[in-house]
């Protein structure tokens, strides 16, 4: 599943000419060099709103690199295409203590195409320009202007753009008519706008100053949610020769219904024949929904098709009757196609996908986000979920990909956020059972069987459809034990909206149980070892665990005749906020059996657990090692 | 090494089955139900049939040769895994003169619906061309209507400028192949060197005489008729620990080495080396270059201050050189910019910087030569003749005394003498101003080396307290060196690494030379880490092998089809000195071991000893070559495996009474 908008936002925000200004590296405050790899001096961010078709886009930026790391931060990367212009840009260099050290231009910039992968898309470009000064450390200053020919996506300020930067001062100016509605959303800022008004325009500017510089920590939520930000969103919107209004979700998705997605759904009379045929002997509206889907999944394939309206506009559902293909826009549309013709209701919708839950903002409307379109089935009362891009996916599965966030609808009443179903801790299963047999020289051979459910769906989807040798190596990596190998490899699919995969196992492993001396040593947890995570000192972020899940594993060791257990095996348990823990051995004969139940929650917890959460992972990572050592009759 | 270049001879003419292309759309039963297992039954597509044509051609409108290059293939796509196949991208190259054109575009997708075949064609509003950068432009398309068991197909004209290279052929690629037919008409009056790699033969390879098939100034010109054939070509896969695939992937190379006027005048292009030796030494790009002592003839005096002998000099020069000169991250075996606004800009490409080297070094008379080279990444060069296009990148090498040192400039933490690994492929030739070129071997200098010494004493808590020192050169130095770098200070850098490793704590460092890159860096840490949960204190079961231990077999496959790589030979020691609380006497301990790889491949050597209290763990894993034979991966991995299982093992200590 392929991600589908192309949003041109410029995640770097850079601001301009201060001729008077020192940069003199000496003057950054220590503060603002700790931790940080660059020092944005200075920074003025205008947007001067003059029409809604003409909106100008102008930055300066003064930025100090303090060493090697934080070269990137210098580089200016712009992109641009028919609706975006790059008026100007030029720039100086200047040395460690803040002497003028070279100019650039336009000239020296690189210029590329934007467009990814395999993607159908003629104009989407980027310039780039990195100085090539490898003393540091060394000051940039750009100045640019960029000139866009609409105002429905006007680009978000972050005036700290990364954990490694810090910021002396950084401020944004945005300019309109004084009667000019918009909206702002504005996080994490100490101080209100300054407003100014005129006859003429009206001017907000926020300022900020001495952000200081982060160290990155693991297991912490999106910076997005806590970054300080201003987003503003006009009322009245100008948009490749729309025009529109919009103070919400539901006004916006009216007018995307309306303008983009409305009498695109015509079909090729023989397919709506073949779709009428397709379901007349199903009874339930969601049986013939699957009926439909299947038919979907056999006819298309995802393919990138990033023209029409800046991205936002689908493909008709006739083109892609014919074509075969569409992106995930012209997907959904054509399924929504296919459902009318049986009289299913659906709704176009939009969504930020990824495996990190992302939701659009409740409190704040705005065509910037969203990156992805599923479709829902209401089918009065039973509402069922849609993902259009895999021919693979189950009917009424969405995955980790869109589980679990809120989404825009957009439908002919206009736009409603629905939230997507959760993918929930005791649902998003692993489950393994193998039994094994270890002989005298521990060489190890049985099966493995491993259910595997939930979010869990999709860990070994994609191993399924490869060919025999492909698959031995992606299991050698699953699986990465010194001398294993498959003998015998089986998926079995329970394709529902609560899917199943089943992978059955016939393995052997060459000296799994290690000889020495007369004693044989094993290592009881063979297959699921859990990872040590990196510990975070001085935390300051919350702990965010995006996503629980539950893995229980059951193995059976079938051990050689008259072995002595030279160690008593341990039972462990452990249980907290984070998850839970339990590991048992017994040995009954010579049947030794070993169970483990590891589950991890998600949710939010306060920054000081990180210590008690670091240690629990370890706890766990350190049980899952746990060792026996049998000793060998002669 | 098998030699995997083949010269192919032009002497043999003889007439066989006229070659030719197939029908366009003409798809039949055979086409629809090709059996993969006859070819490879993994596969998920297979090219049916290929067929390519190159002639030179006069563009009446500009008066130029022209290449024109005929493409056409037939695949079928057995499952979804294989769609990706009908996702066409042709690169093309233009810049500000001249371009590539693809023309003549068609593609149809063909269906077998209902006992027959239905074509889509595809819609040419399709074809999408993306302005890529400077020098690129794609023509992408995809079919349309592709199903399981969809055949398409597709042909186009590439039209080029080009033609010193003729024109590549691939016979092998990510999908197997059943026929894979080219026909180049080689002009009479051009000879090109025409190159076979890869490990496929060739089932078909003839020379026929094509008449009058080229007019240039009112005088026809007769051609030969070269036909390759390859058929049943496997899909090429890539390994692990491997160079470029083009040194592997079959396929057939030219470069023009000579052309005849049609005034009757002959212009070489590569004949011999003393002719490229000619052409590089006086080369604006190259040669000048390497001759521009006066750039450096002030700044010497200061650079050179405080050197005595040659080799002091040098690694003066060489430091110059790399604190002062930022790699733009461009290879090129010519300077995109004269020397003199190299050393101004501060920038350059690794040509630009190691001429600048090379100039510098000659300006204070030491005797040093260009070596040019082809990267790793860009394959292995052709011994036979000079093929100039198959270099992309050149270093210094100095010579001093008996001893000679090959230097890059490009990466300011490499120590002096030593390549970068990129540079470490085959051999490269020595290009001397003065004297006639030959071949030397591009080797690691240094052996990638890592010492850890574990001093420390085992408290009644089962925690370890004590120092680690990890000594590096090499590789494992530079490698060590660019990640320090990544931090602020090295301060972040530890504490960074302490977050990393979750059993051990680092109470305390030291970080030496990680500038002076001529030293071996040198970490100490003072860390602690529980050796056993201390519940049990009469007897205790410790894994000795605290350091790097080793669990995972990164030659875990069953087979091998390409030589392992790994770059550098490289030699790790470990050596563990553990005082005990209490008289311990040992019960069992990991076996002592020594193991060797064939032909003094590598060896591993363990050795554990408790005297006086002190617990003693000697550990030597050596790999004394860069690169292992595809029949000796098997040998690595049970090497690997036979050290995994030791480490296994624990060591077993009992409280004497």
């Amino acid at each position: 599943m392929k991600v589908l908008f192309l949003f041109f936002i410029f995640v770097l925000s850079f601001h301009t000419g201060f001729a008077q200004d020192n940069y003199d590296a000496e003057l950054i405050p220590a503060t603002l060099r700790n931790r940080a790899n660059a020092t944005i001096r200075n920074e003025e961010t205008v947007v001067d709103m003059r029409s809604p078709d003409n909106v100008m886009y102008s930055v300066k930026q003064a930025i100090t690199v303090l060493n090697k790391n934080g070269e990137n931060s210098a580089r200016l990367v712009l992109f641009y295409d028919k609706n975006t212009s790059i008026k100007s840009i030029k720039g100086e260099i200047y040395n460690e203590v803040g002497k003028l050290a070279g100019k650039f231009s336009q000239n020296d910039f690189k210029d590329e195409s934007a467009v990814q992968d395999f993607s159908l898309f003629e104009d989407s470009r980027v310039k780039h320009y990195l100085p090539a000064v490898n003393t540091y450390p060394y000051t940039i200053v750009y100045t640019y202007e960029m000139r866009y020919k609409q105002n429905l996506i006007i680009p978000d300020w972050t005036p700290k753009p990364a954990n490694d930067v810090s910021v002396e001062k950084s401020s944004y100016t945005f300019i309109c008519k004084p009667t000019d509605q918009f909206r702002i959303k504005t996080q994490n800022l100490a101080n209100k706008a300054i407003e100014t008004v005129t006859d003429k325009q009206k001017t907000l500017v926020w300022t900020v100053n001495n952000l200081a510089g982060v160290k990155p920590e693991p297991y912490s939520p999106d910076r997005e949610n806590y970054q300080t930000s201003v987003k503003i969103a006009p009322q009245n919107f100008s948009y490749f020769n729309y025009k529109g209004d919009y103070t919400n979700w539901q006004e916006l998705g009216k007018w995307e219904y309306d303008n983009l997605l409305k009498n695109r759904k015509t079909l090729l009379s023989t397919t709506t024949q073949t779709i009428r045929d397709l379901v007349k002997n199903e009874t339930t509206d969601k049986e013939k929904a699957r009926k439909i889907y299947q038919y979907l999944q056999n006819k298309t394939r995802y393919i990138s098709v990033q023209i029409g309206i800046g991205g936002f506009q689908p493909v008709t559902a006739a083109d892609v009757d014919r074509l075969g293909y569409g992106d995930c826009k012209a997907l959904v549309n054509y399924m929504q196609s296919l459902l009318d013709v049986a009289g299913i209701e659906s709704y176009y919708c939009i969504v930020q996908a990824g495996s990190q839950k992302k939701s659009l903002d409740p409190t704040y409307a705005s065509m910037n986000q969203g990156n992805h379109v599923i479709l829902c089935m209401p089918l009065k009362g039973d509402t069922t979920w849609l993902e259009c891009t895999s021919q693979k996916i189950p009917f009424g599965f969405l995955s980790d990909f869109t589980d679990d966030r809120y989404v825009l609808a957009c439908t002919a009443d206009g736009g409603k956020l629905l939230r997507t179903p959760k993918l929930t801790t005791s649902k998003n299963l692993q489950v393994s059972r193998a039994d094994l047999s270890i002989d005298k020289e521990g060489n190890v051979t049985g099966n493995l069987k491993t259910m595997f459910s939930g979010a869990q769906y999709d860990n070994h989807e994609q191993i399924i459809d490869k060919s025999l040798t492909e698959q031995q190596k992606l299991l050698k990596e699953a699986y990465d034990i010194d001398n294993i190998n498959f003998d015998k490899i089986e998926y079995n699919q329970k394709k529902d909206i609560e899917p199943e995969l089943t992978e059955n196992l016939t393995l052997n492993i060459r000296n799994y149980g290690s000889i020495n001396n007369g004693k044989m040593f094993l290592l009881l947890n063979a297959f699921n070892i859990k990872a040590t995570i990196p510990d975070s000192k001085n935390r300051t972020l919350p702990v965010y665990i995006n996503r629980g899940y539950t893995d229980i594993d059951s193995i059976t060791y079938t051990l050689p005749e008259n072995v002595i257990p030279f160690i008593e095996p341990n039972n462990k348990e452990i249980s907290n906020e984070f998850g839970s823990y339990i590991s048992r051995t017994r040995l009954e004969g010579n049947k030794l059996t070993y169970y483990r139940k590891f589950v991890m929650n998600d949710g939010t917890f306060p920054a000081e657990s990180y210590t008690a959460f670091f240690k629990f992972i370890s706890d766990v990572n350190t049980a899952d090692h746990l060792k026996l050592v049998f000793s060998l009759k002669k | 090494m098998k030699k995997i270049l083949a010269v192919i001879c032009f002497c043999s003419l003889f007439l066989s089955t006229q070659a030719q292309d197939f029908n366009f759309g003409a798809i039949t039963h055979d086409d629809y139900e090709f059996n993969k297992k006859t070819l490879d039954s993994n596969a998920n597509a297979v090219v049916l049939r290929e067929f390519g044509t190159a002639t030179l051609q006069l563009d009446d409108a500009t008066g130029r040769l022209l290449l024109m290059f005929n493409y056409h293939v037939k695949i079928k796509i057995y499952n979804k895994e294989g769609f990706n196949q009908a996702n066409i991208v042709i690169p093309t190259y233009k810049d500000d003169s001249r371009e590539e054109l693809i023309k003549n575009l068609k593609a149809s997708t063909f269906n077998y619906v209902d006992g027959k075949f239905v074509e889509t064609v595809m819609d040419k509003k399709a074809v999408f061309t993306e302005n890529r950068s400077k020098y690129t432009s794609l023509t992408k398309f995809t079919l349309p209507n592709i199903k399981d068991g969809s055949i398409i197909e597709y042909s186009y004209l590439l039209q080029s400028p080009n033609y010193f290279n003729f024109k590549t052929w691939e016979f092998q690629s990510d999908i197997p192949k059943v026929s894979s037919e080219y026909i180049a008409y080689i002009p009479g009056n051009y000879n090109y060197n025409v190159t076979l790699r890869g490990f496929n033969k060739l089932n078909e390879q003839k020379a026929e005489l094509s008449k009058e098939c080229l007019r240039l100034n009112g005088v026809t010109i007769d051609c030969s008729k070269m036909t390759y054939n390859m058929k049943n070509v496997p899909a090429f896969l890539e390994e692990d620990y491997m160079t470029a695939a083009s040194n592997f992937k079959s396929a057939i190379y030219f470069e023009l080495s000579d052309m005849q006027m049609t005034n009757g005048s002959k212009q070489s292009f590569t004949k011999a080396w003393k002719d490229v030796d000619y052409e590089l030494t006086s080369d604006k790009n190259f040669g000048s270059h390497m001759k521009r002592k006066d750039v450096f003839k002030d700044l010497l005096p200061s650079i050179l201050k405080n050197t005595t002998d040659e080799l002091s000099k040098a690694q003066a020069i060489y430091n110059y050189i790399k604190k002062q000169i930022k790699w733009n991250s461009y290879y090129g075996k010519y300077s995109e910019e004269n020397i003199k606004n190299v050393l101004e800009n501060r920038s350059g490409n690794a040509a630009g910087i190691n001429l600048s080297l090379i100039a510098a070094l000659s300006a204070a008379d030491l005797d040093a030569e260009a070596v040019i080279i082809s990267t790793r990444d860009n394959g292995n060069v052709n011994k036979l003749y000079p093929i100039i296009s198959d270099f992309n990148y050149v270093v210094a090498k100095v010579n001093i005394g008996e001893k000679s040192y090959l230097l890059d400039a490009t990466e300011p933490l490499l120590p002096f003498g030593l390549l970068p690994l990129r540079c470490i492929n085959d051999q490269g030739r020595v290009i001397n101003l003065k004297k006639p070129s030959y071949w030397i071997d591009l080797k690691a200098a240094q052996k990638s080396v890592t010492n850890y010494a574990l001093n420390g004493k085992l408290n009644s808590d089962g925690k370890i307290k004590g120092t680690i020192t990890t000594t590096t050169l090499g590789y494992a130095a530079f490698n060590k060196r660019k990640e320090i770098k990544k931090y602020n200070s090295t301060d972040e850098y530890v504490e960074k690494l302490d977050e990393g490793l979750a059993k051990l704590s680092i109470l305390k460092q030291e970080i030496l030379n990680i500038d002076s890159v001529d030293k071996p860096l040198i970490e100490t840490y003072e860390v602690e880490f529980a050796a056993h949960d201390g519940s049990n204190q009469n007897q205790l079961y410790i894994n000795p092998f605290f350091i790097n231990r080793i669990s995972k077999n990164p030659f875990n496959l069953n087979e091998r089809t390409y030589p392992v790589d790994l770059g550098a030979a490289s030699d790790e020691r470990i050596s563990i000195t553990i005082s005990l609380p209490e008289n311990y006497v040992v019960q069992e301990k990991p076996k002592d071991m020594g193991l060797a790889l064939p032909s003094a491949g590598g060896r591993y050597l363990l050795q554990t000893n408790l005297t006086d209290n002190n617990l003693v763990l000697n550990q030597v894993l050596q790999f004394n070559k860069a690169i292992y034979a595809p029949e000796e991966y098997l040998y690595l991995k049970e090497f690997y495996s036979k050290i995994i299982q030791n480490q296994k093992t624990d060591l077993f200590l009992k409280k004497a009474n």
